[in-house]
């Protein structure tokens, strides 16, 4: 293996030195000058008419701006469905629905106006379970449509699975249930909007599609009468995201609306109440899962029907069946697939990304019931799992391609690490499950593109404009790294700017765990480009020709001759500065080889996967029901570890949201109102509660990854809450099916399972 | 509603009229410009407003900006030495991979030096206690233990005086 | 947050005399970790704003050198220095146990004992341990003085025997034999910035040798809408020896007495199961350190 200067380091964060000094920027730091400040005003119902809303006190409070409601605004839908609109006319569905809206020159004023909006509501029959709503005579959410189910396309079914659950010698059923959680990003929600004196608008966001949102910016502008402007979307420093910024929301259409009326900038930031009510978090789901294996354990089906609650509008928690199914049909070696997802309307509040995108959900009942179809034949759970899993050169029922695999490793360091099969104490128990995930891009869209402009200048530095977008997990970096890497330069000489769509070029967008892959090999693209002129020029001036030259630290020497040397800027200035001078830029649109998926919903989804297993040692108490982890292994095959400081940091990260999910978060809904909007009910875990997380990585070197590397963002969280749900049955005996899976619930099975057995 | 007071923020006199119902937060964030205490929460649940007073960790959100009359007040922006050098907290945190968003960070850094003021060599379950207060959904938190106990070794190794205290 | 005048008296009856002119108009704040968070979400709307935290006087720890005298804490004494402090470290741990755990350093720094009392959550994990101590509290008003047990203090969910005006001041802890040891654990899904889903404090005393119980106080949190003792547990445990048998029956006992009820933190039936077993584990814990305590 050639021995690599920057890539393969633990290289700290380019941007920590702000952050640790309180000099980087949120959303929430910066200020415009005239800046006015914006507030919405949520319903009080479930489900209601709006008769009437007065907004006549509000307009008069001395620092109003601006009062606006659906009758002010042009009728505009968006979202994924186009059944969304920024403020709602006519009715409500929900208690997150956004009936008016205020911009005030300071927070408290705006804050109080919403207080004197009258709204008068006449309620309606609301419907909170997705299996009533489905039902003949249910409340219909949107009455245009004759039934609360979507129209969507969710359905697959690869071989045969009725066939090869007759030929099957053992079979398992469950019910599995997952419930709302949210990502609770340690930063609110909000964005700035302003225009300029052509009406163009700048919006500085926390977005992880500049891209996009600036498409859906352009559809708002267009359906306000404003054709042909361009849109800006400068980002500041992102507080998080998981998944939380990966759809364009409500409040951010209303900053633009107020905005536009007031003719000043406009500043909407959430309230920690509000980002609970009022954004959107993972998909829930009712799933039935059955599978069946042969006498030899061997897979043979695997057959799973969804319930998804859409609530009120539709946002990409409706196409999380669109990711499930690659699980479904690829986690593990199973001939015989058949998966079909309804979602269904409801008055609860809607779902959108949430970090692993219906993976983890997927995942939960595939491996809930791997455990119970090995118990059932009397197999070794990491037995049975070793035997069916996927390897290298394989391809799946669904055609998903797979190159490198290290699953088999991954599943064997975890079985030593835990030392499974060794001596437990009472209470104790060890849990296994495994996980695929996109690991090489994924082509959601008809394009998985990103695109990199690169420029160098008089003095070796080197400048990156980037359509990637960085959240806090390091893309900011890694690119940097290989840039660095490729052109044999210093990383404190490499800038990398993805903060503004004026300067940056087309990226499809942060999800899919598909930045490193796919923006860091647009940025290697570009590089690749910018040294082989770099070479050209130095040969010209070295007197060699460019394949005897290398290029490190920054200096240009010669293979064979090393003390014959050039300092990078010495080149540069030379060949700028001369006659017909030249300046050193390129750029790079790197789109993926990989594919759609067909109608079938076939296809080889991303170039690479990337695959991993987590085990677990817990201890249950049995009076109480709590559940303690003891020992957490997290081992994945993530190609090449580019930064190997970074990828930490995501899988410990991860999986602690993964061990959250398990065992603590719920976002508890009663007749569609949150009951537990704040950090004291909604448990996410503390640093009293953290696990220390072993983690162990297989570097695969994919051939397509940039130095080898596949994506890791989701991935840590993907197995957690099965591992923990499998170690829970090995302790004491009882299989949880409904997350979170918290002391309450441990104990109401430990009681019945004793009952039982009475 | 106001009232004049009197108070060092990172190692300076300020005198200032402030109303009453202002919070340490509003004070430092909207009066003063010092944006680099974030509001997670507002009351009192993520600790992501963490600042120092009379070296104490607080959550500002829930500390009038009143009470700080005739105390000392230090913020993330007083933590470096004013040529620039960074506090051995910040460069742990830094070389430790424990900031990826950075909202946490500020408060999250406070409560460490709070902790290392007074308990130079804590254990691991000690940084949890004094951490517990702290909240942050990116790193899983190791990362962070590991800085924290990073920056004990190097500060046991290189006593540092953070800012030098002005006395007019 | 909603603008209200903030004033800063130097004595109690300066103190007290605004509040009771003002009546409902103003509010007394001592940490203020409870009252802020009030007045942000609208649920009081003070104009005055009383600050407690300059008189002098009212945040000390007044020791006496052994438990088998009185011990007296201030109402403003902060959770923070009830955690550091010695005298509830080896002293009063079932104090420490608990004010230990409350909120975050951050709120322990600014937060009271006295206005843990006086907002009276019924998960108040500074009320248990004193209800299980058998503590009293001062009241300092407009008609001068008066003391009472903390257990009579509380009437319900956020109420008080406070009336208009009125402060407190102290909290006392009456003496206790030399063999005598407390535990309290506050029970949540997280090991941290927790409300309980019970609270469960448990003080032994025994007899000059052995393991029998001379006196027991069992207090819960969360188990009623105020805190409370479970009386017949205790009697039961009178005269008996302490072991894993008898604070079963105990805890039995005591899961009947409580008044639990459904919430959102938890349901009845597993608050229940939670009395009963946390009062066996507090009870071990307890005459562990009980017996350790001597002299």
């Amino acid at each position: 293996m050639e021995e690599l200067c920057v890539v393969g380091k633990p290289i700290p964060k380019l941007d920590a030195v702000d952050k640790a000094t309180g000099r980087a920027l949120y959303i929430h730091d910066i200020r415009i000058p005239g800046m006015l400040y914006g507030k919405i005003l949520y319903s009080k119902y479930p489900h209601a008419r709006i008769a009437h809303i007065d907004v006549s006190k509000a307009k008069k409070l001395p620092g109003v701006r601006a009062v606006l409601t659906a009758e002010d605004i042009p009728p505009f839908k968006f979202g994924f469905y186009k059944d969304n609109t920024p403020l709602k006319g006519g009715k409500v569905r929900s208690y997150r629905d956004e009936v008016a809206a205020v911009a005030a020159i300071d927070p408290d004023i705006a804050q109080e106006a919403l207080d004197l909006i009258q709204v008068h509501y006449e309620a309606l029959p609301a419907v909170f379970d997705p299996e009533e709503a489905m039902k003949e005579g249910a409340p219909l959410v949107h009455e245009e449509n004759r039934s609360n189910i979507l129209k969507l396309p969710w359905k697959m079914h690869f071989g045969d699975v009725e066939e090869a659950r007759r030929k099957a010698k053992y079979v398992v059923e469950d019910r599995l249930r997952v419930t709302w959680v949210t990502h609770c990003c340690m930063a609110t929600s909000g964005c700035i909007a302003m225009f300029d004196a052509s009406q163009n608008l700048t919006v500085y966001s926390n977005t992880q599609i500049p891209s996009l949102a600036q498409r859906d910016y352009l559809e708002a502008l267009e359906a306000m009468g404003l054709k042909g402007k361009r849109v800006r979307i400068i980002k500041a420093c992102i507080g998080g995201a998981f998944g939380s910024k990966l759809d364009t929301y409500p409040y951010e259409y209303i900053a633009i609306l107020l905005a536009h009326a007031t003719g000043k900038p406009v500043r909407i930031v959430f309230d920690r109440k509000e980002e609970f009510v009022a954004t959107s978090g993972r998909q829930p789901a009712i799933i039935d899962i059955s599978q069946g294996c042969d006498e030899n354990g061997r897979l043979l089906f695997r057959d799973v029907r969804m319930i998804l609650d859409n609530g009120a509008y539709t946002s990409w928690g409706a196409t999380t069946p669109s990711v499930m199914m690659m699980p479904i049909s690829s986690l593990y070696r199973v001939p015989n697939v058949r998966y079909e997802a309804i979602c269904v309307y409801t008055n609860n509040t809607y779902s959108q990304a949430m970090r692993g995108y219906g993976n983890p959900q997927a995942t939960f009942a595939i491996e809930s019931s791997m455990d119970r179809l090995a118990q059932e034949m009397g197999m070794d759970r990491v037995e049975f799992r070793l035997l069916n899993a996927n390897g290298p050169g394989e391809v799946t029922p669904q055609g998903f391609r797979i190159t490198t695999c290290g699953l088999k490793e991954c599943i064997e360091e975890v079985r030593r690490r835990l030392d499974w099969g060794g001596p437990k104490e009472k209470g104790e128990g060890v849990g296994i499950a495994c996980l695929i995930h996109v690991g090489g891009g994924a082509r959601v869209y008809k394009s998985d593109g990103c695109g990199t402009i690169m420029k160098m200048d008089d003095f070796g530095k080197v400048d990156v404009f980037t359509g990637a977008t960085d959240m806090g997990q390091g893309a900011d970096t890694v690119i940097a790294q290989v840039v660095a890497e490729e052109l044999g330069v210093r990383i404190e000489d490499v800038k990398v700017i993805h903060t503004d769509t004026d300067v940056c070029p087309w990226d499809v967008g942060a999800h899919a765990s598909r930045t490193t892959f796919v923006a860091c090999n647009s940025a290697l693209g570009a590089a690749r480009k910018i040294k082989e002129r770099l070479l050209e020029l130095a040969s010209r001036q070295m007197g060699e020709p460019p394949e005897m030259l290398s290029i490190k630290d920054g200096e240009v020497f010669c293979k064979d001759d090393p003390e014959k040397r050039l300092e990078i800027g010495k080149i540069l200035r030379k060949a700028h500065f001369s006659q017909g001078g030249q300046m050193l830029m390129a750029d790079f649109f790197y789109d993926p080889a990989n594919e759609n998926l067909d109608k079938s919903f076939r296809g080889n989804l991303s170039m690479t996967y990337t695959f991993g297993a987590h085990g677990v040692r817990v201890k249950v108490d049995e009076e109480t029901g709590k559940v303690k982890v003891l020992k957490y292994v997290a081992a994945h095959d993530v190609g090449r570890a580019i930064n190997p400081l970074l990828l930490e940091g995501q899988v410990y990260g991860g999986a602690l949201m993964g061990i959250g999910y398990a065992l603590t978060e719920q976002l508890i809904l009663e007749k569609g109102e949150v009951m537990n909007p704040n950090f004291r009910d909604y448990k996410i875990l503390t640093a009293k509660d953290a696990v220390p997380i072993e983690t162990y990585i297989v570097e695969t070197m994919d051939k397509d990854g940039p130095f080898g590397a596949k994506g890791i963002g989701e991935p840590g969280c993907v197995p957690t809450a099965p591992a923990i749900a499998n170690a829970i049955w090995d302790a004491v005996g009882v299989r949880l099916r409904e997350l979170p899976m918290t002391p309450e619930r441990v104990l109401a099975a430990i009681k019945e399972k004793r009952a039982n057995s009475g | 509603m106001a009232r004049r007071i009197s108070f060092l923020l990172n190692g300076e006199l300020v005198e200032m009229e402030v109303e009453d119902h202002w919070t340490l937060l509003h004070l430092l964030r909207e009066e003063l410009g010092l944006t680099g205490t974030k509001e997670g929460c507002g009351s009192g649940e993520c600790g992501a407003c963490t600042v120092l007073v009379d070296g104490m960790a607080v959550n500002s959100c829930l500390f009038l900006a009143a009470d700080v009359d005739g105390k000392e007040v230090l913020t993330i922006e007083g933590l470096a030495a004013p040529d620039g050098t960074l506090h051995p907290l910040q460069r742990a945190f830094i070389e430790n991979g424990a900031i990826q968003c950075g909202f946490c960070t500020p408060g999250m850094i406070l409560s460490a030096k709070a902790l290392l003021d007074k308990n130079p060599n804590p254990t691991e379950e000690e940084i949890r206690h004094a951490l517990a207060g702290n909240l942050c959904r990116c790193t899983g938190y190791l990362q962070i233990f590991r800085a924290v106990a990073d920056a004990a070794r190097r500060i046991s190794q290189e006593p540092i005086e953070v800012f030098p205290r002005r006395t007019d | 947050m909603r603008r209200f005048q903030y004033l800063i008296p130097r004595t109690l009856d300066e103190a007290v005399s605004i509040v009771e002119s003002y009546g409902e108009r103003a509010k007394y704040i001592a940490g203020g970790t409870d009252l802020l968070v009030k007045i942000k979400e609208g649920k009081l709307r003070p104009d005055y704003v009383v600050s407690l935290k300059r008189i002098p006087g009212l945040d000390e720890v007044k020791w006496q050198g052994s438990t088998q005298s009185e011990t007296r804490i201030g109402a403003l004494v902060t959770h923070r220095k009830l955690e550091l402090s010695p005298v509830t470290r080896w002293h009063y741990p079932i104090i420490h146990d608990a004010v230990s755990n409350i909120g975050s350093v951050q709120i322990r720094n600014v937060a009271t004992i006295g206005g843990n009392l006086v907002n009276a959550v019924p998960s108040a994990d500074g009320a248990i341990p004193l209800v299980a101590l058998d503590a009293r509290v001062r009241i300092h008003g407009p008609e001068g003085e008066r003391e009472m047990e903390l257990l009579h203090f509380f009437l319900g969910p956020g109420q008080t025997v406070l009336e208009r005006g009125e402060v407190l001041t102290e909290v006392i802890i009456p003496p206790r034999n030399s063999r005598s040891g407390g535990a309290y654990i506050k029970f949540g899904r997280r090991e941290a910035m927790e409300l309980p889903i019970v609270g469960v404090g448990v003080v032994v005393e025994l007899e000059a040798e052995g393991d029998v119980c001379a006196r027991a106080a069992i207090a819960l949190g969360v188990a009623a809408p105020t805190p409370m003792r479970a009386f017949q547990a205790e009697k039961f445990l009178e005269g008996k020896e302490i072991n894993e048998k008898t604070l079963d029956e105990a805890g039995r006992i005591a899961a009947e007495e409580s008044k639990v009820r459904d919430s959102v933190r938890g349901a009845a039936w597993y608050r229940r199961e939670l009395v009963r077993v946390l009062v066996k584990r507090m009870g071990l814990k307890a005459l562990e350190r009980a017996k350790k305590a001597e002299g």
